[in-house]
């Protein structure tokens, strides 16, 4: 089994992890705005 | 990097999964529509987010309680040891869904269900576009297949309009452009939330043991949106105090709703979310049926609305049956096979795991070590029970006017879809 930080890295290297970060950073602004 | 496309299965196998993936699409959209019924029992004044926080805690305990009895928590542990980085995965889709959920309930708000609907519906085509380009999916899968996919997912978001404009109440139109961006956003949100459903099932999860930490998100991101938006815990617990003989209706309604939602895992497991989540989105056809047939929704509306149902039942239908039509073959899924092989490299899962989860079969270690049940598992069960049973003897009925034939028709083909999936997904994969 791979250890913890390498396993952290391939996470954060991975664009694929960060459409659906942006994306709920997005959807989490536009709550707040029409809230 | 793997350059070369292999099929992972057989062509015989391919098909097998693929009928399963099917049968279960189609089941999906069947729960889920159901699932709104139980909720429309509810007549209370309660703020949308403290409806839609206590589905979630039914959501919750169904999505712990079911994988427990099906496979066992130690499965599940299990499966997340081969792919420990695939909990961050689930749980960021949770937290995806709990967001567009909310944001639904703006959207609604402000400008109709007529509206809001078809376009948080384009959900759908959001998830192909990231199947195709993040996914490998529709790869090598020729121009009638194409045409099929988005010909039909097009059929459907148009039967959706139709179907929302129809069975929409009223409208209203008070804020308009932040009703509209809430709506779309929703869409975008539920869309992109099926990159770590594709993600999982590529890697070779287990539906039952992804949406258990799914929901960790979920409930989480909805109790904090609930705290939020009721105005503070204090709101906030007058609210459930004030509801507790309708609880058992909204978590009941949770229940349901993970049915539908574990059915539609299986199929973005085993169709591909360009295919999957299409066919699960015929839910609005049976939240159609069961407001109209069961409640008299139309029952004051002339004809026109019921012409406007029934067409836009058919061009919906006939979209599903397009994708239906579509299946993957082999050189498709020999493209899944290299995205797998990438997930496989990158996170180091080993490829035994993978190529088994492709395959719809079980690593054989699983089987050996993990899969009997513990007593946690009967607690979680057993609780689960315990919880429903004590909820639904203080739940008052209110007194609506239900067709109960129709209740027992509709009922009787949630069970008949239920135990058609059950079986196939039995006998061809054995739940994994």
């Amino acid at each position: 089994m791979d250890t913890n930080p390498t396993l952290l890295r391939s996470l954060l290297t991975d664009l694929h992890f960060w459409i659906p970060v942006l994306v709920l950073l997005g959807g989490l602004a536009v709550l707040r705005w029409i809230s | 990097m793997v350059t070369v496309s292999q099929p992972a299965v057989t062509r015989d196998r391919l098909r097998q999964l693929q009928s399963v993936g099917m049968l279960c699409g189609f089941g999906a959209g069947a729960w889920l529509g159901a699932a709104e019924a139980p909720t429309k029992l509810v007549t209370l004044g309660l703020q949308p987010v403290v409806v839609s926080l206590l589905m979630v805690v039914g959501v919750f305990l169904a999505r712990w309680s079911i994988p427990a009895l099906i496979r066992g928590t130690g499965q599940m542990t299990w499966d997340f040891r081969q792919a420990p980085h695939l909990v961050a995965w689930a749980v960021l889709a949770g937290c995806l869904w709990s967001v567009a959920n909310t944001l639904t309930i703006f959207a609604i708000r402000d400008v109709g269900l007529s509206i809001a609907f078809p376009l948080w519906n384009m959900n759908s085509l959001i998830g192909i576009f990231w199947g195709v380009t993040l996914f490998n999916e529709l790869h090598h899968a020729g121009a009638r297949r194409w045409l099929s996919v988005i010909g039909g997912a097009l059929l459907m978001f148009i039967g959706a309009t139709v179907l929302a404009y129809a069975s929409a109440a009223q409208t209203t139109a008070e804020h308009t452009f932040r009703g509209i961006v809430a709506a779309l956003a929703a869409g975008v949100l539920w869309g992109t939330m099926y990159i770590p459903y594709r993600k999982a099932y590529l890697t070779g999860m287990n539906p039952l043991s992804f949406v258990a930490f799914f929901t960790i998100g979920e409930l989480v991101t909805m109790a904090g949106l609930a705290l939020a938006h009721s105005g503070g815990l204090e709101v906030l617990r007058q609210q459930l105090a004030s509801a507790k003989d309708v609880f058992f209706w909204l978590l009941l309604g949770g229940f349901i709703w993970v049915i539908g939602d574990l059915l539609q895992q299986y199929a973005a497991k085993y169709l591909g979310i360009s295919r999957g989540i299409p066919l699960s989105n015929t839910n609005q056809l049976w939240g159609v049926a069961w407001g109209i047939l069961v409640f008299g929704e139309l029952r004051r509306r002339g004809p026109l609305a019921y012409a406007e149902v029934i067409g836009g039942s058919l061009v919906m239908a006939a979209g599903a049956g397009a994708i239906a039509l579509s299946s993957v073959e082999g050189d498709e899924h020999g493209k899944w096979y290299e995205a797998a092989q990438r997930e496989s490299t990158r996170y180091k899962v080993a490829s035994e795991y993978v190529q088994a989860g492709l395959a719809g079969a079980e690593v054989p270690a699983s089987s050996e070590t993990a899969v009997r049940r513990s007593p946690l598992d009967w607690v979680i069960v057993i609780c689960t029970t315990a919880i429903f049973v004590g909820l639904a003897v203080i739940a008052r009925l209110p007194v609506l006017s239900l067709s109960w034939p129709s209740v027992f028709v509709l009922t009787g083909v949630l069970l008949i879809f239920l135990i058609a999936c059950g079986t196939a997904l039995w006998r061809i994969t054995r739940f994994s």
